[in-house]
């Protein structure tokens, strides 16, 4: 009887880790981020941090578009400003605010280098996305 | 005396199952579930009526976890609209209402013909299991019932489950349609940030922030113009300067469309309230009128409208927003009037 049950019990896990992997293979190619939240990956897979997330929703709330896209120089395209650590400890790009005066500085890595390794950039939820770059994709240029 | 053996456990597991999540059961219920499934609001289920459960009771217990945990395309939000609740609150709530409506019996005899049944039931129950780990109490509810079942079966339930999680949201296959469930999730949730990460369970959730802003059909679900236009938001023109304000320029734009769609009025006013003339002209748009092509095609492309409506401004699913002027298709006599 006993034997019987563990090797049920057996079975049943084998399941379990079969269902399991199921499951988080269709969670990761099925991302639900916040539309318009960027992912940064230009230099951080290669220096082994995670990549960057950029909240748009949450910056937009606090400032008009205008202050990143005019005063501060970012140009509208994920991935195409260039940013680096070097220049924003020197107060460019997002060190013109996260430099512990209008906004939390550079020591709270984690805060924005929080994305899964490995994530590609991209506008997460963007209409390009959806029609030719599901998030499940390995690269974009 | 076999058989007896594993309907003692089941019952064993139900009845320790059942102490347990009792209480949490109704604290959680009458704090969150009650508002909607106390009076049947939005056609919820209402508490203790049988006739109201009996059906979905029927479809099993698991499937009404899931429902709970996840949402329904009906009108249930995923958690009853709580996202931090822990799944076991979500599971003992569940339980809870069931019980109310009678269902005990009706769930716990199907259960003793689980071994008969079981080749189909161990795929519905492996499912939410796996998923969160906070599901202990379920998994002692579960196991013995589970257990019951001939080994093979659970192993070949396994591959099914995946058929079976594509199949039970229909529109799964349509990337551009997300069920109210998946919606402005909280960063450890939401697929791309790394929920190992400390500074990821520092972020604001977007809820927090989107509670008290008008909602919209698309993008963020926020109506972000109207959240600047009726002050409930107060986004800073300038980095450090506090008094600064936009130069807001009140002047509309219409374009004649081809085809039966409306002409597209574009507001100056809506996008000087967040960007300066810099940021669009003469990069992205010719400040001349009629000197810029632009076709949907290109903005689904991610150009000229496109550099934003479809990232971060509402995306292209919204047609009316932008083409909403109707067109003259007769021209009456009066035209000549005005």
């Amino acid at each position: 009887m006993r034997k019987l049950l563990t090797g049920l019990r057996g079975g049943l896990f084998v399941g379990l880790v079969l269902a399991l992997a199921a499951v988080l293979f269709v969670d990761i190619q099925d991302a639900q981020a916040e539309y318009g939240d960027v992912v940064i990956n230009n230099h951080s897979d290669a220096a082994t941090m995670r990549p960057v997330i950029f909240p748009h929703w949450f910056h937009r709330v606090r400032f008009a578009c205008k202050v990143c896209h005019a005063d501060l120089g970012f140009k509208f395209k994920a991935g195409g400003n260039d940013i680096n650590m070097v220049k924003i400890i020197d107060g460019q790009f997002c060190g013109a605010c996260h430099n512990g005066e209008v906004a939390w500085s550079v020591e709270n890595c984690n805060l924005c280098h929080s994305a899964k390794p490995g994530t590609p950039t991209q506008v997460h939820e963007s209409t390009i996305q959806k029609l030719a770059q599901p998030s499940g994709a390995s690269q974009k240029k | 005396m076999k058989k007896l053996q594993l309907i003692a456990s089941m019952m064993l597991g139900l009845a320790a199952a059942g102490s347990v999540s009792a209480d949490a059961g109704k604290d959680t219920y009458t704090k969150v579930c009650a508002v909607c499934h106390a009076g049947g609001i939005a056609a919820a289920p209402r508490y203790g009526n049988a006739a109201d459960w009996g059906p979905r009771i029927a479809k099993g217990v698991p499937t009404l976890y899931q429902s709970a945990l996840k949402g329904t395309p009906k009108g249930m939000p995923a958690k009853g609209g709580n996202l931090t609740l822990p799944d076991a609150s979500v599971k003992a709530a569940v339980d809870y209402m069931v019980a109310a409506a009678g269902g005990a019996k009706a769930a716990a005899e199907p259960k003793a013909d689980a071994k008969k049944e079981a080749k189909a039931e161990p795929k519905k129950e492996a499912k939410p299991e796996p998923k969160k780990e906070a599901a202990k109490e379920a998994a002692k509810e579960e196991a013995p019932k589970a257990a019951a079942a001939p080994a093979p079966a659970a192993v070949a339930a396994a591959p099914l489950v995946q058929e079976g999680a594509s199949a039970a949201d229909v529109n799964s296959f349509n990337r551009l349609l997300k069920p109210a469930g998946k919606r402005n999730l909280p960063p450890p949730e939401d697929g791309i940030h790394d929920p190992a990460n400390d500074g990821t369970h520092a972020l604001q959730p977007p809820l927090a922030a989107f509670g008290s802003l008008p909602k919209s059909f698309a993008g963020n679900r926020v109506n972000w113009v109207e959240a600047i236009g009726s002050g409930k938001i107060k986004p800073r023109w300038d980095r450090t300067d506090l008094t600064a304000e936009p130069i807001v320029m009140d002047m509309n734009v219409v374009r004649e469309v081809k085809g039966s769609m409306p002409d597209v009025v574009y507001p100056h006013k809506q996008h000087t309230q967040w960007l300066d003339c810099s940021n669009c002209h003469p990069a992205i748009f010719t400040p001349q009128k009629g000197a810029n092509q632009i076709s949907m095609a290109s903005i689904l492309l991610g150009e000229k409208c496109g550099v934003c409506h479809g990232k971060v401004a509402f995306p292209v699913s919204e047609c009316r927003l932008c083409h909403s002027k109707k067109k003259d298709l007769v021209k009456p006599a009066t035209a000549a009037a005005r």
